[in-house]
This record gives structure tokens, C-alpha cells and sequence, in this order.
């Protein structure tokens, strides 16, 4: 541990805020919470390393605790810590190294994706599965497009622009909800803005959840060998999930200690800081069309925790005919993989149980979110269709046709 | 490096703040909101001190605060009420309609304090109280029923109950004791409780242990753990199921009744547009003349700047971290404004002393449109209003005024934006 880290954890002046915030403390007693976890145990962890409670698995890495805490102090980043040396120590179970490979997971459904679509549906596998694996049989599973978001790209290439940015698609868009992917291209080339893919690992947040911190590592370091090129050569790299973008501007940074790492948080944005920037340079085009669209609007913890607001808002305001209610109605508990395992299904809907009534008394049937796993819970919660804010703005160019 | 824009940028997510950002947005403004994490409000009791006690006999609760404080402001014209006096009245109507519109009515004492319990056994003058801790009627109560829950650290009934006894003027007759429930938990965070309590799964066990203990004119008083959003309903609840009042009583944190306020504010600032960012701090201002153009942010992931017309510095005092102290000195974290410290000594031994700490009355002198001023009465930076804890004056853990003067000042810098841009 680095001197700053030390500071940091001095800091702590034990007001419990963070805890008072956790969403998971909130709903069961098996998490000890975050600053029991965090703060009160590192500094035992300053001698032994293994100074950990069990309970750790039960942190769902949403950072609300970090985001609450009025003193500085890096909760989140310490409970990250203590479950990776958790997991080094005890192992991780087949079920949780599984569901946080989801590249694996993607590369494996892509070779048959309307079969693994079927399957997720079928009770009765659902029920092997659970019995098997301890991955719950009630929650809803991603769907899988036909083709990845790479494919698709190849197949409708963007006009060539001066202006260029590197797309960071990640995984869910990669195999789940390529639309969204190609919406971020469209509305980029309508505004005159070319946008570059590689085909990316993951970003590795699923894995540093479920304390597979080696593996994350891995990852980190094979994105930044693809990214490194463009960094040095300056360009920006567009992100459209929350997630990715925390962990590229800050993770690869704070947990890995990756060289370079601090010229990559500086070009990474997400798309609608992105087109902020176009609009306050009068380069953003307006020419919208009139949608007539009432929408709730979710903010991802994620999203929150990078720090930047909201900033598909000020976008969004423009468009005539939109009108977005914020929920504001705290984390939707699905927490990427935590709300797919048995033993935590229970918890991450009874957190979720407040954003779905928010959604139905306010009698929405259209949700706009920009984390997938968020845009999946609510659907699960609420059967309400859910959208990246991407998808609102490429139908009001008259480049998509996604919301229904 | 990125940069946001807003009209109206409000540093700090305790009350002052809060207020400033619902004044502002009110009148059309886009506000942008951001704090360094979710602050003092939410230590805070939850209610509304305005003024606790009678300037000439401070042994006396005083009976009508804002009368008190116009005679505060004759003999203390430095105090931050006597920049805000014009506004007292209707920051507290605005503060108290938009508590009920988001379902968590504040109650007045008919223009009086309320003297309510302390999780400790004494009774504290305070002036706005959310309906779930409006005690109305125990010197009336034939019993007080103290109820604890087994495992909830921070809340002992058999000590309120001990003190209670010496400091609140009580029937004689009247009947104190003490409960523990139990309802199936080693430990017990007050979120936790109060989200299982909102599930209905433990009413039951509370009104099974606590019902054949009451008696007719009993009141019985709880922890504030009685739901985690504003509102008065899961006490209600309680009170048909027991047949009597209940009420909860202030305790330290992490007390629920300021969480729920700060989260009342910041959604209704959320629902009316503001944009809210907490977890980011504000690290440098940028002046250009005497005119703030805009300031960098420290956020988790990087840095921003963010330019507006007008800034609102609600960081607080040293707790809040908007004011540093080290050996060299004070300062204000920000905007390095000049802290008046207006005392020899900073503290005095006795850390309770009833004459206060001296420098809980360290912060910055404003003028009357609450813009920071140096010791000539000459405006520092035009457009920056400063409010609540950050100002210079007022000892409030003695005067029992902190809440009152955020809320106030506050609402003043927010009304004041159109004003102090045009300057």
C-alpha cells in the first residue's frame, strides 16, 4: 500500500455515511458493510494482508460508499482490494469465474446465439443451472444478438472523417446490444465524426467484482497494448457504458498501477461529454425531429461514480418533444454478475424494488439508462422497454428506429 | 480536460447549499450541484434549529426564536443572521413547502421551539421538526415507554430513561421505563432496521413485546430508525398498532432523520433538473479580475472544470472540510478567501464549555447579498455567494443555530443569482 493510500485511510473519521448509503447493507446483514470491510480492516491489512471478512463476497462494487464519503476516503478501491486477496486465498467457485468471463461467455453464446437464447428460457435448464452452478433460475438472462457489435460495424463502415475517435464498446454492446454500438456510430458520423474499433478484451470490471484481480489485470494490460497507439497519438476514446469508462479512467490507474494510465483517463470520454463539447463548439447538429417521448431516466452507480453528472442532460434537453423524468430512485442491485447467483438474486431485487415502483407509479413504460446490466434489471423489474440515452438521439437524427 | 457549463454552480450538498440550488432552479436557472461526498446534513439531527436559547438568561430556552433573533441581531450585528433577517420568514415557508411536496412535512411549534428528547435524556430547543419527532405531549404522559432494539449500537433506553427523568418536567405521577426488543439480529444498522421495519417483517415482534407494557396516557418513544424516507408513516403505523403516540427521539449519527432530509432536498433538486454530482472536489478557483470564471474539480476518475455565471460556496466549516485549519493557519479551501478569525485563542480547554469554542465562529465575512468581503466591506469576488457554515459569526452548536442559518443563507444566495450577476 502507497503512502497516499495510508492518507487516505486517516482520513476515515467514522461518521458510517458509507455505510448509511450501501445498498447492500441496507437489505441484508450478510455484508458487514463498507466501512467495516473497508476502512476499520485495512488497517489491519497494513501488517496482514489477509485481514478480510468473509462477508467481503457480499459487496456488490457498486461504489455508492466512495461516491457518499465526505472525507476522501477510497472504500471502494480497499473492498476491491480485500475480496482479490479473498479470492487468492480461498479460490473462486467455477460459478463466479464463469459469469465474470464474459467475453468467454459471449464468444462461447455468438456460435449458436438463438439456441443459448432459447435455453436461457427453459425452465428446466434454468433449475439444472441453478442447482448445478448456483445461478438463479428466476433472473432474466442478457439476450444475445445474432452478430457482434465488430461484425455489424464491418458490415456498415462510417464515411471517412478528419475528425476521428476510438470506440470502446464493451462487452455488452459487443454481444448483447450491438444497436446501441451502432447508433454511438451513427449520430458520431452525422455529426462529421468518424469512429474507430478494435476488438477490445473486456475492460475487466466483471472480474475485479468477483475478485479475480490477476485476470483483470490481464486484461488491462492486453486493452492498453491496443490502446496505447491511439493514446500517443492523441485521440480521444469514446465510451457509451459507465462501467468501462470507469475502469479505463480510473481502475487501471488505482488498482493496477499501469503506466500510462493516467494519458489514458485523460482521453477517455463518455459519448455525451463527447457531443457536450461538439454543442458548446457550436459543431453539434440540431437538426432533430420532433419525438414526442416520455422517458425515465436511471443513473447508473457507475456513472456515477466517474464523476461527470449526467451528461447525456444537456443533450437530451435540446431535442423537442423529450421529456425525461429522473427516477432518482438509488442502485437497481443488479450489480453486473452479483444479482445472477443464487444466494444473491433475493438481495439484488429487494435493492431494486425501489428504481421498479419508481417506474411504475410514475407510470413510465419507456426507461433510458446507460448501463446494460441497469437497462436488463429494470426490464426484469418492471417489463418496462429500456434504452441506451444513445438510441433517444439517433431517433431524433432520423438514424435509428430502435425505440419502439 | 473537460468543461461543463451552468448558470448557477452551488459547491457543498449540505442545507445551505440545497437550498441555494432549490431557489435557483426555481427561478428558471440551469444549476449545477457538486460536493466532495454526501456532508454534514446528513450527520445532522434532521431538524431545524433556528435559536435555541434566551439571549439575556441563557439558561432559558427561549420562546420565540425569531423575536430572539432580531434582539440578537441589535447586540451582534456581525452575526449571519443580520444578513439575512429580510428573508428569514419566507426562506422557512419555501424550505417547509417543498419538505411536504416531496412527502416530509416539517411541523412549527406555533412560532415557538419545540423541546424535544435526546437519545441521551435531555431536551433540546429546536424549531422545525420533521411530524415523526414532533413530541407534543409528554409533560401530559402518564408513561414513557423508552424502546431500544437489541443489537443497535448507539441507542440505550435505560440511559434516556435515567436522564430523562432529571430533565424533563414530567407528571409526577408519570412512569418511565425502559425496553429492549428483540426482533432476530445480532447487529443492527440503523438502514437496515428502518428498510426492514418499512417491509413490514418486524411489526409484529415490536408490538408483541412492547403493547403489554403500555398503559392509558402512555407515549412511547423509539430511535429514529422508524423508516428511511421522510414522512411521519411508519410511526403512524406504530401509533394505531400500539394505540398511543410514538415518537422518535434525535441520536448521533448515522441517525436517519438528516440522511432523509439531505435525500428529500437532493430529489427534489433532481427531479426539477438539477444536475447533481457528489464525490467530486472542488480544488482551485479561477478569477478572472474579480470575477470567478470557473474552478477545476477533482472527481474519482480525473479532473473537470466547470464554468457558470454565479458560484455559491456551501463547503462548510472545518467538519465539512470548507474551511482547513494546520499550523500555519485557516483557510478556505477553495476560493482562499480570508477567514476572520476575530479571536486570541482558538479554543478554550473545556471542549464543552458553555461559552462555545472559538472557532466554531471562524469562516468568512460577507455583505448584505452574502458576496465575501475583506476587512474594508470591499467585495472580493463579485459573483460568489458564500453560505451556511462557511460564514464567520455565529457559534452554533451554543446558539442552536446552524440549520436555521444555512437554511436561511442559502435561500437568500439562491434568490440573490440574478442580482449578483448583474453586479
Amino acid at each position: 500500500m502507497n503512502k497516499t493510500n495510508e492518507l487516505a485511510l486517516d482520513n476515515c473519521i467514522k461518521c458510517s455515511i458509507c455505510v448509511t448509503h450501501c445498498p447492500v447493507a441496507k437489505v441484508t446483514d450478510k455484508f458487514a458493510g463498507p466501512k467495516q470491510n473497508g476502512p476499520d480492516l485495512e488497517r489491519f491489512r497494513l501488517e496482514e494482508p489477509l485481514a478480510v471478512h468473509p462477508s467481503i463476497e457480499y459487496c456488490s462494487n457498486c461504489k455508492n460508499c466512495e461516491v457518499a464519503c465526505p472525507s476522501g476516503v477510497s472504500i471502494s478501491t480497499m473492498n476491491c482490494r480485500a475480496k482479490g486477496e479473498y479470492v487468492a486465498k480461498n479460490g473462486a467457485p467455477l460459478r463466479d469465474r464463469l459469469l465474470a468471463n464474459v467475453e468467454l461467455m459471449g464468444d462461447f453464446a455468438r456460435l449458436m446465439p438463438g439456441l443459448v437464447n432459447w435455453g436461457g428460457k427453459v425452465k428446466l435448464f434454468r433449475e439444472l443451472a441453478e442447482r448445478i452452478f448456483n445461478i438463479s433460475a428466476d433472473m432474466t438472462l442478457p439476450q444475445y444478438a445474432s452478430k457482434t457489435f465488430y461484425e455489424l460495424y464491418r458490415e456498415n463502415k462510417p464515411p471517412v472523417s478528419a475528425k476521428k475517435v476510438v470506440y470502446f464498446p464493451g462487452c455488452y454492446v459487443t454481444y448483447n446490444t450491438p444497436e446501441v454500438g451502432l447508433a454511438l456510430v451513427k449520430v458520431m458520423a452525422h455529426n462529421g465524426v468518424e469512429v474507430l474499433v478494435e476488438e477490445f478484451n473486456c475492460c475487466g470490471v466483471p472480474l475485479i467484482a468477483n475478485g479475480l484481480l490477476a485476470d483483470a489485470k490481464n486484461n488491462a494490460r492486453n486493452n492498453m497494448r491496443k490502446l496505447e497507439k491511439y493514446i500517443d497519438a492523441g485521440y480521444q476514446i469514446v465510451t457509451s457504458c459507465p462501467s468501462c469508462n470507469l475502469a479505463l479512467r480510473r481502475e487501471y490507474g488505482e488498482l493496477f498501477d499501469m503506466e500510462k494510465a493516467h494519458r489514458l483517463a485523460e482521453q477517455v470520454i463518455d459519448v455525451f461529454e463527447y457531443l457536450q463539447v461538439l454543442a458548446e463548439n457550436g459543431e453539434l447538429k440540431t437538426d432533430f425531429k420532433h419525438l414526442s417521448l416520455t422517458v425515465g431516466y436511471h443513473q447508473p452507480c457507475h456513472l456515477k461514480a466517474v464523476g461527470c453528472g449526467v451528461p447525456s442532460k444537456g443533450i437530451l434537453d435540446l431535442v423537442p418533444g423529450v421529456e425525461v423524468n429522473d427516477l432518482d430512485a438509488g442502485c437497481c442491485g443488479l450489480s453486473g454478475s452479483y444479482g445472477f447467483k443464487k444466494e444473491k438474486y433475493a438481495i439484488s431485487q429487494e435493492i431494486g424494488r425501489q428504481l421498479f415502483q419508481a417506474v411504475k407509479k410514475k407510470g413510465l413504460n419507456r426507461v433510458i439508462t446507460e448501463c446494460g446490466m441497469c437497462q436488463l434489471q429494470i426490464h426484469h423489474g418492471t417489463g418496462a422497454e429500456v434504452y441506451h440515452p444513445i438510441q433517444v438521439l439517433a431517433e431524433a437524427y432520423g438514424l435509428g428506429s430502435d425505440i419502439k | 480536460m473537460m468543461n461543463k457549463k451552468a448558470d448557477v454552480l452551488v459547491i457543498g450538498a449540505g442545507l445551505s447549499g440545497l437550498m441555494a440550488a432549490a431557489k435557483a432552479v426555481e427561478q428558471g436557472k440551469k444549476v449545477l450541484l457538486v460536493a466532495k461526498g454526501m456532508g454534514a446534513l446528513g450527520l445532522s439531527s434532521g431538524c431545524i434549529d433556528l435559536w435555541g436559547y434566551d439571549i439575556d438568561q441563557p439558561d432559558q430556552v427561549c420562546s420565540r426564536p425569531l423575536q430572539e433573533i432580531d434582539k440578537l441581531i441589535q447586540v451582534n450585528p456581525h452575526h449571519p443572521y443580520a444578513r439575512v433577517r429580510d428573508v428569514l420568514e419566507e426562506s422557512l415557508d419555501f424550505f417547509r413547502k417543498i419538505c411536504a411536496e416531496n412527502g416530509s412535512p416539517y411541523l412549527e411549534n406555533e412560532g415557538g421551539n419545540w423541546l424535544l428528547p435526546t437519545a441521551l435524556g435531555t431536551m433540546r430547543p429546536t424549531y422545525l421538526v420533521p411530524a415523526s419527532m414532533a413530541v407534543k405531549s409528554l409533560e401530559e404522559a402518564d408513561k414513557i415507554l423508552v424502546v431500544g432494539f437489541k443489537g443497535l449500537k448507539d441507542f440505550y433506553p435505560d440511559v434516556l430513561v435515567a436522564n430523562l427523568q432529571r430533565n424533563a418536567e414530567l407528571k409526577p405521577s408519570c412512569k418511565l421505563e425502559p425496553v429492549l426488543v428483540e426482533v432476530g439480529s445480532e447487529e443492527l444498522k440503523p438502514a437496515a432496521l428502518a428498510h426492514r421495519l418499512e417491509r413490514g417483517e418486524i411489526i409484529d415482534k415490536i408490538v408483541q413485546q412492547v403493547k403489554p407494557l403500555l398503559s392509558p396516557g402512555a407515549v412511547v418513544l423509539f430511535p429514529p430508525v422508524l423508516g428511511s424516507s421522510g414522512g411521519a408513516g411508519m410511526a403512524g403505523r406504530l401509533a394505531d398498532e400500539l394505540g398511543c403516540p410514538v415518537y422518535e427521539v434525535s441520536n448521533i449519527p448515522p441517525a436517519l432523520p438528516g440522511d432523509r432530509l439531505q435525500k428529500t432536498l437532493l430529489h427534489h433538486l433532481k427531479t426539477r433538473g438539477v444536475e447533481v454530482i457528489i464525490g467530486s472536489t472542488v480544488t482551485t478557483a479561477h478569477l478572472e479580475g474579480n470575477r470567478c470564471v470557473k474552478v477545476t474539480v477533482r472527481c474519482l476518475s480525473g479532473t473537470m472544470t466547470i464554468s457558470a455565471r454565479v458560484f455559491v460556496l456551501a463547503t462548510g466549516s472545518f467538519l465539512g472540510g470548507g474551511l482547513e485549519a494546520d499550523i500555519e493557519g485557516i483557510k478556505e479551501s477553495i476560493f482562499n478567501l480570508p477567514v476572520q478569525i476575530g479571536a486570541e485563542e482558538w479554543s478554550v480547554q473545556e471542549f464543552l464549555d458553555l461559552k462555545g469554542q472559538p472557532f466554531n465562529k471562524f469562516g468568512i465575512a460577507v455583505n448584505d447579498h452574502l458576496q465575501p468581503v475583506d476587512e474594508s466591506g470591499q467585495v472580493l469576488v463579485k459573483n460568489l455567494m458564500v453560505t451556511g457554515a462557511n460564514l464567520a459569526g455565529c457559534n452554533y452548536p451554543i446558539e442552536k443555530c446552524g440549520n436555521g442559518v444555512a437554511l436561511a443563507t442559502g435561500y437568500k444566495a439562491g434568490k440573490l443569482v440574478e442580482v449578483v450577476h448583474g453586479e
